[in-house]
C-alpha cells in the first residue's frame, strides 16, 4: 500500500479582517524552469547558488525598448550601461543587438574595448577619468562626457599636445522635479553652470561639441521628470544653434527606467508601477520633436537605459540550508546566497519562489543569507511556503548591479551561465576559487613561516 | 555555521519536550474538526492545517512522540528524521502562542 504525501504541520493566526498588502493572499507560483530548461538540472551541473542569464529575455527587452523609442523619433541609439552588468556575454549580447557602449572607468573603458567595441562608439562618462584615460579616450575618437571644469581645463589642455580633437559633450544636471535632486554630477541647468560651459567649450577651437547628456536619477517612476529633463536639453540646443550656428550630433537621456522589481516599502509591487518603455519613449520624443529644433537638425537620442534593460533576464537560484524560528516565532528560512551576491536585496523586495511545487500553506517567513550578519536578509517578513533544507528557490530579477555589485565576503562567487535561444546553458563566468583570491596576495618573507 | 545553530536549536527543544514527552494543550482551548483553533483566553484565533490538526488531536489523546511518531509514519510518506525536527517545531510554535501548558504544569 502506497503511503499518502506528508505536509508539515503548522498553525497561523487568523488576522481577523486585514487583508494582505496586495489585496487578496495569494498563492506563490513555484518556477521550476527558465527558458524552458529545469532549475534542478542547472543547480546540479553548475552548482548551488547559481546565476542565470537568459540570452532571450535580454534581446526580446532590447528590442521592446528599442521599437518603443525608434517608432518615434527618427534616430535612436542604445549604449549598453556596463556598470549594470559587464559580464562580457552579457555586453556581447547588446552588442550584437546593436548597442554602444556606456562607461564610467577607465576599467570598464578597456572592457569595451576588450570586448571589440570601436572606440568612437563609446561614451565615457563619470567624474573620475585620468589623464592616462582621458589620452587613450582623445585618441580613440571616443566621445567623452564632461562632469566638472576641472576636466574641461584638463581636456582642452591635452588638445594642444595630442594631434585628435577631442570630441566632447557635457554632462547637465537640473531640476526635474523629483527628489531627491541628482547635482553632484555635471554641469547645473538652472544656475546657467551647463550654458557657460558649453560657451567655453564652442569658443575653444580644438574640442568638438558632440551632444548633451544627463542621467536624472535611477528606478525613476516619473515619465514626467523626464519630459522636463528633455525639454531642458532641446532649449540648449536650441540656444547653441542660435547663438553659434552649431548643430549637435546627439542629445544623451541616459538611464533610470524603472524595472518591475518592488522597492522596498512600495505599497504597490514593482509590475503594477513601473512605467513602460512606450511611456517614457512618449514622454522623451514628443518634448524633442514638438520643440523648436529644425527637423532635419533633430539630433540622434541616445539613452543608457540599464536595469530596466538586464533585471528581468537574470535569476539567482540556490537551496535552503535551514529552517529556523524567531524568538518572537517567526520563521526564519536561511538560504545559501546572502547579501554577498544579491546586493540589490538592499533596495528591492525581491520575488523569491520555490522551484519544486510544494504546499499551498505559507507562513510568515523571513529569507537570511548565509553571512554570519544581521544584514544578511534577502526578504522580510513575506508569505513563503515551507521549504525544508535542500529544497531549491529562485530569485527573479537579478539582472542589474548584482554582477557588478557583489562582494567578495566570507565566501567565494559562484558560477554563472547564460541560456541561449535553446535554452541551452554556457558558463560565462567561473566560480572562484581560493587561488582566484590568494593569487592577488602577496606573503612578505618574514610572515611566511609560524609555529604554533 | 547556521545548520550548527538549527541542530543546537532541536538540542535545546528536544531537551525542553524530551523531559516531560508529554505535551498538553491547554484545557480551554477549543479546537474544531476543520482546524479552528479559538484561545478564549487571549480571544486570539488560528487554523492548522490538515496534519496539524491530526497531530493536535493525537495529543490531546495523550500520545506522547514515540506514539505519534510511529502513527504518522506508518500512514504517510515521511521518514522519522524528518519527522522529528517538523514535530518539535510544531510544538515550539504552540508553546510560542500560548497553546500548551507551560513546562512541569498540567
Ligand atoms: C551615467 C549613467 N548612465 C546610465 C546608467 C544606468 O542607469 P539605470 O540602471 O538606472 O538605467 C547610470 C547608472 O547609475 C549612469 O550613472
Amino acid at each position: 500500500m502506497t503511503k499518502l504525501a506528508f505536509e508539515r504541520p503548522i498553525i497561523q493566526r487568523i488576522n481577523a479582517g486585514l487583508p494582505s498588502k496586495y489585496g487578496m493572499s495569494h498563492r506563490l507560483e513555484p518556477l521550476s524552469h527558465i527558458d524552458g530548461t529545469p532549475i534542478k538540472d542547472l543547480i546540479g551541473e553548475f552548482g548551488s547558488p547559481l546565476f542565470v542569464l537568459s540570452e532571450s529575455t535580454i534581446r526580446k527587452t532590447y528590442k521592446e525598448a528599442h521599437r518603443a523609442f525608434s517608432s518615434r523619433y527618427p534616430n535612436v541609439q542604445f549604449a549598453w550601461s556596463y556598470k549594470t552588468n559587464y559580464l562580457n556575454a552579457v555586453c556581447n549580447v547588446f552588442h550584437q543587438e546593436g548597442a554602444w557602449a556606456e562607461v564610467v572607468s577607465g576599467f570598464e573603458y578597456d572592457k569595451a574595448i576588450a570586448n571589440g567595441v570601436p572606440g568612437e562608439l563609446i561614451l565615457f562618462n563619470g567624474p573620475d577619468k585620468s589623464t592616462e584615460d582621458l589620452q587613450k579616450a582623445i585618441r580613440n575618437n571616443s566621445l567623452i562626457h564632461l562632469d566638472h571644469f576641472d576636466e574641461l581645463y584638463e581636456i582642452i589642455h591635452l588638445s594642444k599636445e595630442m594631434t585628435e580633437r577631442p570630441k566632447v559633450a557635457i554632462r547637465v544636471n537640473m531640476d526635474t522635479g523629483i527628489y531627491p535632486k541628482w547635482d553632484r554630477f555635471g554641469f547645473n541647468y538652472e544656475n546657467g553652470e551647463a550654458w557657460d560651459a558649453l560657451n567655453r567649450i564652442m569658443a575653444n577651437k580644438n574640442l568638438d561639441l558632440m551632444g548633451l547628456h544627463t542621467h536624472i536619477g535611477t528606478y525613476m517612476m516619473s515619465v514626467d521628470a523626464y519630459r522636463i529633463a528633455a525639454g531642458k536639453l532641446a532649449d540648449l540646443a536650441i540656444k547653441l544653434e542660435r547663438k553659434h550656428g552649431h548643430v549637435l550630433k546627439y542629445i544623451d537621456m541616459g538611464g533610470g527606467f524603472a524595472s518591475k522589481n518592488t522597492l522596498r516599502g512600495a505599497y504597490y509591487p514593482g509590475t503594477d508601477t513601473a512605467p513602460s518603455f512606450d511611456d517614457f519613449a512618449e514622454a522623451i520624443t514628443s518634448v524633442l520633436m514638438s520643440s523648436d529644433i529644425k527637423p532635419d537638425h533633430l539630433p540622434m537620442l541616445i539613452l543608457e537605459t540599464g536595469r530596466a534593460m538586464i533585471d528581468d533576464a537574470g535569476y539567482l537560484v540556490g537551496t535552503v540550508i535551514a529552517n529556523k524560528r524567531l524568538a518572537d516565532g517567526r520563521r526564519a528560512t536561511i538560504l545559501d546566497a546572502g547579501v554577498n551576491l544579491l546586493f540589490t536585496a538592499f533596495w528591492y523586495e525581491h520575488d523569491v519562489r520555490p522551484v519544486q511545487p510544494v504546499s499551498d500553506q505559507t507562513e510568515d517567513t523571513t529569507l537570511y543569507g548565509p553571512l554570519c550578519m544581521n544584514i544578511d536578509v534577502i526578504r522580510g517578513n513575506v508569505m513563503f511556503p515551507l521549504l525544508k533544507k535542500g529544497d531549491q528557490y529562485v530569485i527573479k530579477r537579478v539582472g542589474a548591479y548584482n554582477n557588478t555589485q557583489w562582494m567578495q565576503f566570507i565566501t567565494l562567487r559562484p558560477n554563472v551561465v547564460m541560456l541561449d535561444s535553446k535554452g541551452n546553458p554556457h558558463l560565462i563566468r567561473k566560480r572562484e576559487v581560493l587561488e582566484t583570491i590568494n593569487s592577488q596576495e602577496v606573503m612578505p618573507e618574514h610572515l611566511k613561516q609560524f609555529k604554533l | 555555521m547556521p545548520e550548527m545553530v538549527f541542530v543546537a536549536l532541536i538540542v535545546g527543544l528536544k531537551q525542553t519536550y524530551c523531559k516531560n514527552t508529554m505535551v498538553k494543550i491547554k484545557k480551554n482551548i477549543a479546537i474544531s474538526d476543520s482546524g479552528f483553533v479559538f484561545d478564549p483566553g487571549s480571544g486570539d484565533s488560528y487554523s492548522l492545517n490538515p496534519s496539524g490538526l491530526e497531530i493536535v488531536q493525537m495529543i490531546k489523546l495523550g500520545k506522547d512522540f514515540s506514539a505519534i511518531l510511529e502513527a504518522v509514519t506508518e500512514k504517510y510518506e515521511v521518514d522519522s528524521g524528518s519527522f522529528e525536527r517538523y514535530y518539535y517545531d510544531f510544538i515550539a510554535t504552540l508553546a510560542q502562542l500560548h497553546l500548551t501548558e507551560p513546562d512541569g504544569k498540567d
